[in-house]
Order: structure tokens, then sequence, then C-alpha cells
């Protein structure tokens, strides 16, 4: 999946959610539920597989697979607290296609084949940037708050054992964690202006992703067959 | 002919009263490699944010005085894993960055990556993940960068921080390769030691203001090596109550002997 180009993987990953909300619940939810969880298996789906250059194969993918179930499961738990049974169901599915949907995304699309594709279809380097900085925030972070952990463990402070020694240790990871991500914030924001970000000039694709005939048809087809969805359910 | 020029500069960080640097004034010429050097927040850090027009465009806060740059800057940073661009997965990708940023054709990215990449004895790194490099390699990446963007002033903050010995060595030679091609540096390094072979003039920061401004030889005066910041063989001299002008360098001090 990895090998589509990067607006194929956004339309997908857009085009999901977008008809969990308009096709009738639950039997709607529950198809781009399991296409959604499914594509989380995909070959090479696995948060920072890309960026780490990983092999890819199923057991990454079951890696982002379980990464989207225990993001999912607390909605619903939440939703079972204030709806019946129906209205669960139906909105659960739809937050779970939205969670997998966006999981299954930041696992697949490698940031720089995103900002080649924008910068070659002429978007600004600064607003592709923004876009790709997002999806490579979360490998990243992983990684601090992994050093992080490591860091406290060292000080004696254990992130197991009662609710109040874990909620003791979130607070000494957060706290680090938000404060040397913005103090990152600064340099990186001064490395990259010194490396012409903020040029204004149009960047140079290094090597724009190959955009098929095919997938641009694909892609034509998936906005055209959610307007066609949005429209008959409106009717 | 200059490439910098600060004249009176004072510059005031956002939100504060106290200025970081006060009236400032340096010239950096085309081949010269000027040396800041100090203690810990004397502004020599800000002094190269100014000089690669960062500041105070990027910085925010006030200047003061007047900064003419007749040339493209490029600065590298003390920590090397924030100037990562994030957005490359390989070492030549992370490299050509700066250059397909400024809009080159294809076939000159590739000269000038391919020759920063030699030049920093990193071109066997190429297709390597940055995120899977050592602080000193990724450090040399950031460097080559910067080199492949072709600027025409050089602006390097503690540049050796993150390298070993042979790195540091080798950091050294292309600073002043750098130079022989006509470029302009300006750098800071707490490395003084090697100051007397690299660089042809040395600025004494102290809070924020040039105290002296000289040749090499500054750093075995007196006063330099009562602040510490003079080089270790000269601070030797000095401190063993030995007649001035005390040798920069052991060969200086060998010759002495002879």
């Amino acid at each position: 999946m990895s090998a589509l180009h990067p607006f194929s993987l956004l339309a997908i990953a857009a085009a999901l959610p977008a008809f969990a909300w308009i096709l009738p619940a639950p039997g709607g939810g529950l198809a781009t539920t399991l296409i959604a969880m499914g594509l989380t298996l995909t070959p090479g789906a696995s948060p920072g597989s890309t960026s780490a250059g990983l092999t890819p194969g199923w057991r990454s993918g079951l890696v982002t697979f379980r990464t989207a179930l225990v993001i999912a499961a607390p909605f619903w738990l939440f939703l079972r607290l204030l709806h019946d049974g129906p209205t669960t169901v139906a909105m659960g599915l739809r937050i779970t296609t939205m969670v997998a949907s966006c999981v299954w995304l930041v696992a697949v699309l490698s940031p720089d084949r995103l900002v080649e594709a924008m910068v070659a279809r002429g978007w600004s380097l600064a607003v592709a940037y923004l876009f790709a900085a997002t999806l490579s925030a979360v490998p990243v972070l992983k990684a601090r708050a992994r050093r992080i952990v490591e860091a406290q463990r060292c000080r004696g402070l254990s992130p197991r054992g009662s609710v109040a020694n874990r909620l003791r240790a979130l607070r000494a990871l957060a706290l680090p964690l938000v404060l040397s991500a913005l103090h990152e914030v600064d340099e990186r924001t001064l490395a990259l202006e010194t490396r012409g970000l903020g040029m204004g000039v149009r960047r140079t694709p290094l090597a724009a992703p190959l955009d098929r005939t095919a997938e641009r048809v694909a892609r034509w087809t998936l906005l055209l067959l959610c307007l066609t969805a949005l429209i008959r359910r409106l009717a | 002919m200059r490439i910098l020029g600060l004249d009176g500069v004072t510059f005031w960080y956002p939100a504060t009263a106290n200025p970081a640097l006060e009236n400032v004034s340096l010239d950096v010429g085309p081949g010269e490699i000027v040396a800041l050097v100090g203690r810990g927040g004397a502004g020599a850090s800000t002094l190269l944010l100014i000089a690669a027009g960062l500041a105070p465009r990027v910085t925010g806060g006030r200047l003061a005085g007047s900064v003419s740059r007749g040339a493209r800057a490029g600065i590298v940073l003390p920590t090397p894993w924030t100037q990562v661009s994030g957005m490359a997965f390989t070492v030549w990708d992370e490299v050509a960055f700066g250059a397909a940023n400024l809009g080159w054709p294809a076939h000159e990215i590739t000269r000038h990556v391919d020759r920063a990449l030699e030049r920093l004895e990193i071109a066997a790194l190429a297709s390597r993940d940055p995120a899977t490099l050592s602080g000193g390699e990724l450090q040399r990446v950031i460097i080559a960068g910067i080199l492949a963007m072709d600027p025409d002033l050089v602006v390097l903050d503690e540049p050796t921080a993150e390298l070993d010995a042979e790195g540091t060595r080798a950091v050294w030679r292309l600073v002043r390769s750098l130079a022989a091609e006509g470029k302009a540096v300006l750098l800071a390094t707490s490395d003084v030691d090697a100051l007397p072979d690299v660089a042809d003039r040395i600025a004494w920061l102290e809070q924020g203001s040039v105290r002296a401004l000289g040749e090499p030889s500054l750093l075995a005066e007196d006063a330099m090596c009562d602040a510490g910041l003079g080089t270790t063989v000269a601070g030797l001299w000095h401190a063993a109550g030995l007649g001035a002008p005390y040798p920069l360098t052991v060969v200086d001090a060998v010759q002495r002997w002879r």
C-alpha cells in the first residue's frame, strides 16, 4: 500500500470516514470499519515502519491493528455510558473507522513522499511541511517518550504499580515531553529557515512519486461516490 | 570588501529588558575565518544568529545598529538532532533538503550534494537513514547540508561539539579549505586550542560586548588566560609564571624551549 501515490492514500483515509458517516448505520459503518481495520493489517502498515526502514510484513501490520483498537476502545466505553445499544454501535463503528483510517495513514504514508508529491503539484513548501511534520511527529514523540521513561526509571520512578504510581509517572513523563518538544520547535524553526524553508522559492522535487492514471481515476471515482452517497442520503 | 558587517549592533530578545548583545561591531571578509570565544552566555550564539539573518527575523526581539550581509549565509547549530529536516529517509536526501529548497535544477543539486558528502567524508553514509546515525555522524550530515547550499558566509556554532578527535580535525581542515575558496567563516567554539591553526581573527565576547578583537595571539594574553579562555599551552605557561609572550600551541612551546 505504501507504494501508492500519497494523494491516493490521503483519498482512501478521507473517504472511509466520509462513507462511515454518510451510509446508513449500522451496515455502512460496519463495512467501513471492516475495510479500515483490514487496511491496518496490510504489509508496511506499522507506526514508524516507514521511517525506520523495517521489513514490511503482517507482524508490523498487527501493531497498527492493535494501535487502532487501543485508541478506539475508550470511545466505545464512553458511548455505552451515554447512549443506548443501537446508537453506541452506530457511533462506535463510525468513530472506529475514523481512528483506524488515521492510524493506518500515519503508518503507511511517508512524510517525505507527501512533501515531494505536494511540491510537484505546485503547493507551497511551508504548507506541505506542515502536513508532513504532523505525520512525522508521531514516531519522534514516541521515541522521546521512551527515552524519558527510561531516564525516570533510572531515577527510581516506576511507571508500573498502583494507579497513584502510574499517575505520578505520567506527570513525570508529560512535563519533560511537552517542554522538550517546545524547545525543539524553536531550534528546528531556525534550522529549517537557514535551509531555505521560508524562502518562498519553488522547491525542486527530488523524487516526485509516480502518479498513475489509474490512481488519479480512482481518486476522482472515490470523490464522486462520496458525493453521490451524500446526495442520495439527503434526498 | 566585506561579506558581513555589524556596526554598533545591540539586540534584545523578546520580553527582556537587558540586551543579549551591546554595541557590537565586527566585519568578516571573503576567505576570512573569525572565531568568537567567551564564557557561556557571553552572546556568541546570538551574534551568530544575527549574522545568519535569523535574529530578529525568526527569533523575534529588537535590533539596533546596522547589519550588512552581502551574500547568502548558512548556519550550523550545536545540536544536530534538532536540525534534521524530518523529511528525508536517507542521508543523501537530508543533505539535499536545503539545496532543493533553493529551487536549483536537479543536476546542480546532485553536484553540490555529492561534493558536500565527499568533503565531510560521509559519502559512505549516503543511503543510511539519518535516524540511525550517531551524534557525530549526524553533525557532519548537517554541515554537509549547509555546504550543499553553497553559502558565501558559513556560520558555525560549536561545530565540533558532537565530534570525536578525528571528526574534529576533519571539520577544522574543512573550515580552512572553505576559507581558501573565498568563503567567509564566522564560528563560535570552546575548542580554543584549535583556533591558532584555524582562525584568522579572534573576537573575545564578554557579557554581550566585544572585549577584544585581534589575531590568534590574543589567546595567549594574560587577560584571556586569567579568564580561562587562553589555549591550554598558554594557560600552563601563564600559571607557571613563565615570561610573556606565552606560546600558543605545543609546537610554539617546543620551539621556545629549544
